[in-house]
């Protein structure tokens, strides 16, 4: 079930020298922190100027979707999907 | 082997790639489409769809019927393009001779670098490999390779799907050309295909067989090509994406909605059509001297176009939907109800060659494009519009066709020198 959250989030993330985007470690979200497992995806979108980093990860089985504002360095939780 | 040719073929790929965005849909028979309703035609499905008797471009209902538990997944185009840049990427540290044939497909002309790679079956596994750690396990490519040329390679890539590699060995040829149907080749359809069948060539050994005075009398050049194929030969070169000539033309054309189809609503969206051609040619750095308008009655049903030269090459938005007026205006049939509109901009020629604008008027105009063209680029598509086009609702994205072109995506900054 994909839920709607769309809320500011802290991430805690790793700039890799060979990566194109940072990796997504993890990320702090209503009071709990959420280690990323894995990274399913990430791809760009533009909106004019502004360039949004969009992250798929997985953290203790449950699915995240994420976005960066690259202009503003600041990260959204846009949703999450409960695990299996 | 001297000549190597490999044909790419991503699996199931706008699917695999919603797949491995989205883990929840992984296994699943999934559709993709651009808008899930029922009107809707799907994209791509799932490999665990296409267990059941579905096809490409299926309407949704029709889909939903033969895989009751079909998944429907609205695109994300940018998903897509993005991906295909990447493995594009991945591709250039191999060769350079790299023909962008479509978003999920490439044929490459590997005969210099294979040898140095350990042959074609081990450069192809490394290629699957670096796909995987690169883009994830769910986003799998075919290979398939043959001497004899792009329609071959193109062949046995598919009859080893998914994630396989297929070659073709020159010893294997005879024994394919007897064994293949004409129309499992690319290039030749169904109509192609019953017009040969009617000659008493079923297969590509009848090609090869057939006279080749014969073959070019029926059609034209392109039986000697034919001809070539009944051969086991497709000398085609691969053509890299370096070399891809300019754009003939540029072009947008919208499916309607029911609730858009009157003929006053399908005028706003041609203006809004009209207005992304010029947008694009200004981007491009293009002026067009032709505009080709058309429209359909029904999705499926007949189409009437027709095409209009211009009094002066133009990129403005509403100097094309002038044209596309008039043209409307000279076709005799003015239905009620349109189902599908397009507008393409041809003749296509570079602005910078052209001398500066004569009139006042049409220099405001250029100066009005060029700051709507800066909004747009700073603020995003959305952030300026007609008013009219308030009228109405937002349509869906673009997701079977893509706007972006092969000269588009797969040429690094083509778009800055057109």
């Amino acid at each position: 079930m994909i839920r709607k959250v769309g809320q500011s989030i802290d991430a805690f993330v790793i700039y890799r020298r060979d990566l194109a985007h940072p990796e997504l470690h993890a990320f702090r979200w209503a009071g709990r922190r959420y280690d990323v497992s894995q990274t399913n995806f990430v791809h760009s979108e533009r909106e004019g100027e502004t360039l949004y980093l969009c992250y798929s990860v997985t953290s203790a089985g449950d699915h995240f979707h994420l976005r960066l504002d690259t202009r503003a360095g600041r990260w959204t939780l846009e949703e999450m999907e409960m695990g299996p | 082997m001297s000549r190597c040719i490999v044909h790419l073929d991503m699996d199931s790929y706008f699917a695999s790639v919603e797949q491995q965005a989205q883990p929840s849909l992984r296994n699943q028979p999934i559709g993709v489409t651009g808008k899930p309703t029922e009107r809707s035609i799907i994209t791509a499905f799932s490999r665990e769809a296409k267990r059941y008797p579905v096809k490409t471009a299926m309407p949704v209902w029709e889909a939903q019927r033969h895989c009751p538990s079909l998944i429907l997944v609205a695109g994300h185009p940018e998903r897509y393009v993005e991906t295909s840049k990447r493995f594009l990427e991945i591709l250039k540290e191999y060769t350079v001779m790299i023909e962008v044939y479509s978003i999920d497909e490439v044929f490459m002309d590997v005969s210099q670098e294979a040898p140095r790679r350990g042959g074609p079956i081990a450069m192809a596994r490394d290629i699957q490999r670096r796909f995987r750690d690169a883009l994830g396990p769910c986003i799998t490519a075919t290979l398939g390779i043959a001497s004899a040329g792009k329609t071959f390679a193109k062949l046995v890539g598919k009859r080893h799907k998914p994630n396989g590699i297929g070659l073709l060995r020159d010893e294997d040829i005879p024994q394919l050309l007897k064994t293949t149907h004409v129309g499992e080749m690319c290039g030749i359809g169904p109509r192609i295909e019953r017009r040969l069948q009617q000659l008493g060539i079923y297969t590509l050994s009848d090609l090869g067989g057939a006279s080749e005075r014969l073959l070019r009398r029926e059609f034209g050049v392109y039986g000697l090509f034919l001809h070539q194929l009944g051969l086991g030969r497709d000398l085609t070169p691969v053509v890299p994406y370096t070399e891809i000539p300019p754009p003939k033309s540029i072009g947008h054309s919208k499916t309607l909605p029911p609730e858009l189809r009157d003929r006053s609503l399908a005028l706003l969206v041609l203006r809004e059509l009209a207005d992304k051609v010029a947008a694009r040619l200004r981007r491009l750095g293009y002026v067009c001297r032709t505009v080709h308008c058309g429209f359909r009655t029904g999705v499926l049903g007949p189409g009437y176009a027709k095409q209009a030269t211009l009094a002066l090459p133009s990129d403005d938005g509403e100097t094309l939907y002038r044209a596309c007026l008039s043209i409307l205006d000279a076709i005799p049939l003015q239905p009620a109800e349109i189902a599908l509109v397009a507008v393409s901009a041809t003749q296509l020629l570079a602005r910078d060659t052209l001398p500066d604008l004569l009139f006042e008027e049409d220099r405001r105009r250029a100066r009005l494009n060029s700051a709507v063209d800066k909004i747009r680029t700073q603020y995003g598509d959305r952030s300026i519009r007609l008013g009219t086009s308030l009228l109405l609702k937002p349509l869906p994205p673009h997701v079977g066709g893509f706007i972006q072109e092969a000269w588009e995506f797969g040429v690094a900054d083509r778009s800055a020198a057109p």
